[in-house]
């Protein structure tokens, strides 16, 4: 532990703000977790900033070009934990360029030496390349916990490196990554007396792994508490497993086909019958009718359903449901269709969050979810908070429907699949279907719009969503006016992501202030041009003028453009 | 990225909103200022790029080939995406054909069990495939002689009885159908 002790005695004694000595505000600061909250704790004097810079031992940086590794190895010098979050989410659909920056390097170096007992690093649309991984592998000898979402830039070469030379390893979670998988070898590279791993989540990877060292690792490792499993993984083998780690909270199984005999499938239903203590599933992949029973016993205590790679049908699902009947969060594919989500509406009456993903995701295509569909999980689920539904069809009323039964949301998406495609009974535009939901859900933090829009809906969320966070926007609005509305009436905005709308400079500008308070901003495929670019570049230091330089998070804005501009 | 040339949509006001429009529903989509993407991908036409559709421009990024679905929308997760296309191939429901006999016909039918959802659906289509009354164990009611029983062949060879096991671990084993004589019971 870095030495602490500089208590500012110097200072006149004002400090009647805290009558404690330094460890007390400390212990008690140690209880909040919430890193932003820990952002106001350290604005309200300096006693406080001091407390909190010392007893800091996480750090969850949003974007990390907002400060420089070594601001802030300056400012924390005790940091065991690291999140870090790089490319903006639009990454995510092929919209940032390759090689737009967010390496992990950099920042790796600097840690080296200033916090050597790091134990946790989280990174989420970072660059990661297998040195790095080599790197971190070498430098932190009581690193625990690493996990890795949606980067890029590293192989199974590098988790190889990671197994072999973390000894007190305890987690981790490769999740949906670029990665470059090389062949299964890397999990055969942990030591045979290494046994200290509590999660495991390499779903996302394809090889096949050895499943003699996945075996014998799972049974040494007594704290396993988390198994996500590759598609690789049988039915049969993961029977076997399960009868190894029958303490597992968080299951990702295999592959759910496979030709069984009637003793095996009998043991495989033996083995979920043995594990009681599951609250999230996840996996199933092809996911075959014939084998889902047997995992209904194990589904007594199930809170979060993860059934996004398994294309079950309404019927098969609807039977599974009711074993589920603690559920809080189900994530689905639309070919259970609205009969499916019909019987969630009746079987999951704890529910807080549905997505529902297309199985086919092409504009244009037929099948899927509807709005009744929709309505009728609203009518059962009276808890729903968070949505994410694809569909393609939606109406004003149906989305009016839903948020009076359920008033609560704080995350409403709606992706109408076919581009402004305007309310299916009436033809009319969509804006009074998202003018419900600002209007009824006061507590709504992020939205996503769909289909046919005007301004007028943007003016709604303008005068309602007091309380928004997140909203993005692809291919809506009329006019500049639309997104001035929001920039002017959301005071509690944070990021922004608008894709192919009307709008440009005098929208663009119109945020000056709003930027101010902004995470991020990203704009592609609107009418922008580099005057208006410029123009806000020119504005916005500004506009930072009267910021103190305790700001964490200078914003970020993107804006991209592509084709003709006009002057 | 490339994205094909998008022109300036800036001329989309709210005054010409199609919606707001007399014509009638029907005529939306052949609205001249705004179109649905998906009428223009069925009727298969091209469109060149000075016609103001910042929708179909936008999303024709991965080449001219208007027919190409793009990769930024809808908005997935790649990894999501490209499994739900791997699995693309098997579009349709799974199906599970089995022979099914009936004593003294030579030529045997196909049935698939996955379109049943129970014995109770199974029974029904068979009776109404082989113009007979089936019996299975669950079944009350008086028996005649013309009647016939319903049999299958398990993974293990043996000839049993249908309607015994739960409905889904029969599934598991099953091979083939074979109606027979009730009296051969």
């Amino acid at each position: 532990m870095a030495s602490k002790k500089k208590r500012n005695s110097t200072e006149g004694k004002e400090n009647l703000v805290s009558p404690f000595p330094d460890e007390v505000l400390e212990c008690v600061l140690g209880f909040v977790m919430s890193h932003r909250d820990r952002s106001s704790v350290s604005l309200v004097c300096k006693d406080w900033y001091s407390a909190d810079r010392w007893s800091r031992t996480h750090v969850f940086i949003g974007n990390c070009y907002s400060v420089s590794p070594e601001i802030l190895v300056r400012r924390f010098p005790n940091i065991r934990s690291v999140t870090l979050k790089g490319k903006p989410r639009f990454s995510d659909f092929n919209l940032v360029p390759a090689n737009w920056g967010a390496d992990i390097q950099s920042w790796l170096e600097v840690f080296a030496s200033a916090y050597p007992h790091l134990e946790e690093l989280r990174l989420k649309r970072m660059t990661v390349t297998d040195e790095s991984l080599e790197f971190l592998a070498h430098s932190f000898p009581n690193f625990k916990a690493l996990a890795l979402v949606s980067c890029d830039g590293f192989s199974t070469d590098g988790l190889a490196t990671i197994a072999t030379y973390c000894k007190n390893l305890t987690e981790l979670d490769i999740l949906e990554n670029g990665i470059e998988d090389l062949g299964g070898g890397w999990l055969s590279c942990f030591p045979e007396n290494f046994s200290s791993l509590e999660i495991l989540n390499f779903a996302n990877l394809n090889s096949e792994v050895s499943f003699d060292a996945l075996e014998r690792l799972v049974t040494r490792c007594r704290s396993l508490k988390v198994l996500k499993a590759n598609k690789s993984v049988t039915l049969e083998q993961l029977q076997r497993l399960l009868s190894r780690a029958p303490q597992l909270v968080e299951l990702g199984s295999g592959s759910f086909s496979q030709d069984l005999t009637f003793q095996q499938y009998a043991e495989l239903k033996n083995a979920f019958n043995n594990c009681r203590n599951l609250h999230t599933l996840s996996g199933l992949w092809e996911a075959s009718s014939l084998y889902l029973p047997a995992l209904y016993p194990a589904c007594v205590n199930l809170t979060f359903l993860n059934l996004s790679y398994a294309s079950l049908q309404s019927a098969e699902f609807a039977k599974l449901l009711p074993n589920c009947p603690l559920l809080r969060r189900l994530w689905v594919l639309d070919t259970v269709e609205d009969k499916g989500l019909e019987a969630v509406g009746s079987s999951c009456p704890l529910l807080e969050e549905l997505r529902v993903f297309p199985a086919e995701p092409v504009v244009g295509g037929g099948g899927g979810v509807t709005e009744s569909g929709f309505v009728a999980v609203s009518r059962g689920c009276r808890k729903l908070h968070y949505t994410l539904y694809f569909c393609r069809q939606m109406t004003n009323a149906a989305v009016a429907t839903v948020v009076q039964n359920c008033p609560d949301f704080t995350h409403f998406r709606v992706c109408i699949m076919n581009p402004c495609q305007p309310d299916h009974l009436t033809n009319e535009p969509m804006d009074e279907a998202f003018g419900s939901v600002v209007k009824t859900c006061t507590k709504l933090r992020r939205l996503a719009v769909s289909g046919l829009l005007t301004d007028l809906s943007f003016e709604y969320i303008g005068r309602y969503a007091k309380n928004l966070e997140t909203l993005s926007v692809a291919f809506a609005g009329s006019s500049d006016r639309g997104m001035q509305c929001v920039l002017e009436g959301c005071p509690k905005l944070r990021k922004l992501e608008i894709r192919d709308c009307p709008f440009g400079n005098v929208a663009l500008l119109s945020g000056l202030e709003r930027y101010e308070s902004m995470r991020s901003l990203w704009m592609s495929a609107c009418t922008v041009t580099m005057n208006g670019c410029r123009l806000l570049a020119r504005e916005m230091p500004r506009a930072k003028k009267g910021c103190p330089s305790l700001r964490s998070h200078p914003l970020r804005i993107i804006i991209s453009m592509h084709g003709r501009l006009s002057r | 990225m490339g994205k094909a040339a998008h022109s300036s949509s800036s001329s989309i006001d709210s005054s010409e909103h199609p919606a707001l429009s007399s014509a009638s529903s029907s005529l939306y989509h052949q609205s001249k200022t705004k179109r649905c993407l998906s009428t223009d991908l069925r009727l298969g036409l091209t469109l060149s790029s000075s016609t103001s559709l910042p929708v179909h421009d936008a999303l024709s990024n991965s080449g001219s080939n208007s027919r190409e679905q793009p990769s930024d929308w809808p908005p997935l997760k790649p990894l999501l995406r490209n499994t739900l296309a791997e699995k693309g191939n098997n579009r349709q429901r799974p199906t599970f054909f089995v022979k099914v006999y009936m004593e003294g016909v030579p030529i045997g039918r196909k049935l698939d069990l996955f379109a049943h959802h129970g014995y109770d659906g199974l029974i029904t289509t068979l009776a109404h495939m082989f113009r007979t009354n089936i019996l299975y164990p669950a079944m009350d009611g008086v028996h005649f002689d013309k009647d016939h029983v319903l049999t299958y062949e398990d993974k293990e060879g043996d000839w049993m009885m249908v309607g015994d096991v739960p409905w889904e671990m029969f599934l598991t084993t099953v091979k083939r159908l074979k109606i027979t004589g009730a009296d051969g019971c």
